[in-house]
């Protein structure tokens, strides 16, 4: 057997596993018998690939497999699979780009989409960078003067969604095992982190929003209380920015100076 | 991304160490729903071994349990994705994130599976099968060569449970085992589950595997369950072993002396006391062979 001869039989095998069952250009390479046949042999390889895959979905997503329920969740598992063989050596990563799919493939159902972005995201803060966490000490020691000048940087997790419907109450009530809210457009901004080693997530107001989207961005604290300031008076404006630094260093939001 | 290796791999078919590595005894596969039962309860558990791509990941708290649990009991790393086999390039990306987790763990040894998971960069995720060649284990071994010397260490290979062998294949799996391991000079993880699940599925002597597998090359030994459809096995991992597979264990046993042995349960976890219960099964019947190699 040559080298290339090799190579054919790995590239004819894998690509009868992404298809669609059409065995008839490796079924020669696999040897056949009585007791179970050389079908159904490459048979087993393909379920077993699709079961994997479906597996891995249902346990990234949980809650979108509770919200469209077996058949329907498999039926969307079979057909992003379909459309995204995995590259990944981690099976941790499979399933990314479900949220546009399901947009895609269930434009009636918008819900789907979000809640499976909103899932994805919770993932993505439960493993990423770990972090220093500043505290309220680590700001006592800068005087007050000072804090105009102060640059942060969120914590590696942190992560802004903007939803346009009411989706994050869906993914509670079924990650709290309870029906599901009637699904509302409500348009609403929610911050997701990881919170020591749990994933969390808040709802942010508009000024809380643009707050944090400057500091991602590098601005200093002086220039997210400037911001603040067109909507409102100089002071309500600084008593709000601080409001907002407390609760961010009460979160575990921001990990460095 | 994929890198061609750095050097030329023929000049590594003679790259050895020796082999040098402990028994550990009798372990379980780590598992995230164990995590807080053995941190809280440290059970009586020699060692365990890791899935090595669940701790590729940036932090949290799968590299948070790993070091806590690191600290009190000695790890091997097993990995589902070296794809030792495939004609792709080997992937020198996860080599690299391979080596730095291992700096981290300093396992005992890492190991993966004599098999191939896909081509053109695409993962099947499943362990598939080879042909068993020559040619075939010549292409392995210059592999293994190369990844020996990036890491540094030697590793083991594992047999994997089949369910389809080719028309190419002229010789027996354990043949095949038995070139490769000594063209590359590395270690070998020995299934005993897989063993008895190919036996079952190919019509081959599980005991004639065994005998056939070079027995100073055996560092780690997997047992585990498996699901009988009647015509074939498919190897699940979701139940307790068989009693089958334990005799098989035992006959290895004769022939190998005690070697490091672990249960593999990736499917309807129990509670960990249940698979630390199973665990004693190993020890007993090790025992008699662990007594043999005192005395002798
Ligand atoms: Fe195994």
């Amino acid at each position: 057997m040559t080298a290339s001869r090799l190579r054919g039989v790995q590239e004819s095998l894998h690509t009868y596993l992404l298809g669609e069952g059409d065995a008839s250009a490796v079924r020669d390479a696999i040897v056949d018998d009585a007791r179970v046949g050389a079908e159904r042999r490459l048979k087993i390889y393909h379920d077993a690939y699709r079961l994997r895959l479906i597996e891995a979905l249902s346990k990234a997503y949980p809650n979108l497999f509770r919200l469209l329920g077996d058949a329907l969740f498999e039926r969307m598992a079979r057909s992003y699979i379909a459309a995204h063989p995995s590259g990944y050596r981690n099976l941790r990563w499979y399933g990314g780009e479900l949220a546009e799919h399901l947009a895609a493939a269930l434009p009636q159902h918008p819900i789907a989409g979000e809640l499976a972005r909103f899932e994805w995201t919770l993932a993505l803060a439960f493993d990423s960078t770990d972090a220093p966490v500043l505290g309220g000490a680590d700001l006592a020691a800068v005087p007050p003067e000072d804090w105009g000048r102060l640059r942060f940087a969120l914590h590696p997790s942190a992560r802004v969604l903007d939803m346009k419907l009411n989706t994050v109450a869906v993914w509670k009530a079924l990650d709290e095992d309870r029906a599901p809210p009637p699904i509302e457009e409500t348009a609403s901004a929610w911050l997701i982190w990881r919170k020591e080693l749990n994933p969390h997530y808040r709802s942010l107001d508009p000024g809380e929003r643009a707050s944090l989207t400057l500091i991602a961005n590098g601005a200093c604290f002086a220039e997210v209380c400037e911001a603040l300031n067109g909507d409102e008076a100089e002071s309500d404006a600084a008593a709000r920015a601080a409001g907002f630094l407390a609760a961010w260093l009460g979160d575990g939001l921001l990990s460095r100076l | 991304m994929r890198h061609a290796p750095a050097f030329p791999t023929d000049s590594l078919m003679t790259h050895a160490t020796p082999a040098g590595l402990p028994f550990l005894g009798f372990g379980l596969g780590l598992r995230p729903p164990h995590y807080h039962a053995i941190l809280d309860t440290r059970p009586a558990v020699d060692w365990f071994e890791i899935l090595s791509e669940n701790y590729l990941v940036p932090g949290g708290k799968p590299l948070h349990f790993l070091d806590r649990i690191r600290a009190d009991y000695p790890m091997a790393m097993h990995g589902v994705s070296l794809s030792i086999g495939s004609t792709d390039d080997l992937d020198f990306d996860y080599l690299r994130d391979l080596k730095a987790l291992a700096e981290r763990v300093e396992p005992a040894w890492i190991s993966d599976h004599l098999c191939w998971t896909g081509v053109h960069g695409g993962n099947t995720h499943d362990l598939l099968p080879l042909p068993y060649t020559e040619e075939t284990a010549r292409h392995v071994a210059a592999r293994v060569s190369v990844v020996q010397e990036f890491l540094g260490r030697r590793i083991l290979l594992e047999n994997v449970s089949s369910y389809a062998s080719y028309a190419d294949s002229s010789l027996s799996e354990w043949e095949f085992i038995t070139l490769v391991s000594e063209l590359a000079d590395c270690l070998l993880l020995l299934d005993v589950n897989n063993i008895y699940v190919s036996a079952f599925n190919h019509g081959f002597d599980a005991r004639a595997f065994i005998d056939g597998v070079p027995a100073h090359r055996v560092q780690q030994i997997h047992l585990a369950g498996h699901h009988n459809h009647g015509d074939y096995i498919i190897d699940t991992h979701d139940a307790p072993i068989i009693d089958p597979v334990w005799e098989l264990y035992d006959y290895a046993l004769a022939r190998l002396g005690p070697v490091s042995s672990m249960i593999e349960r990736d499917d309807h976890i129990p509670e960990l006391a249940e698979l630390v219960d199973e665990l004693a099964i190993a020890r007993r019947l090790a025992a008699p062979y662990l007594a043999q190699e005192r005395a002798a």
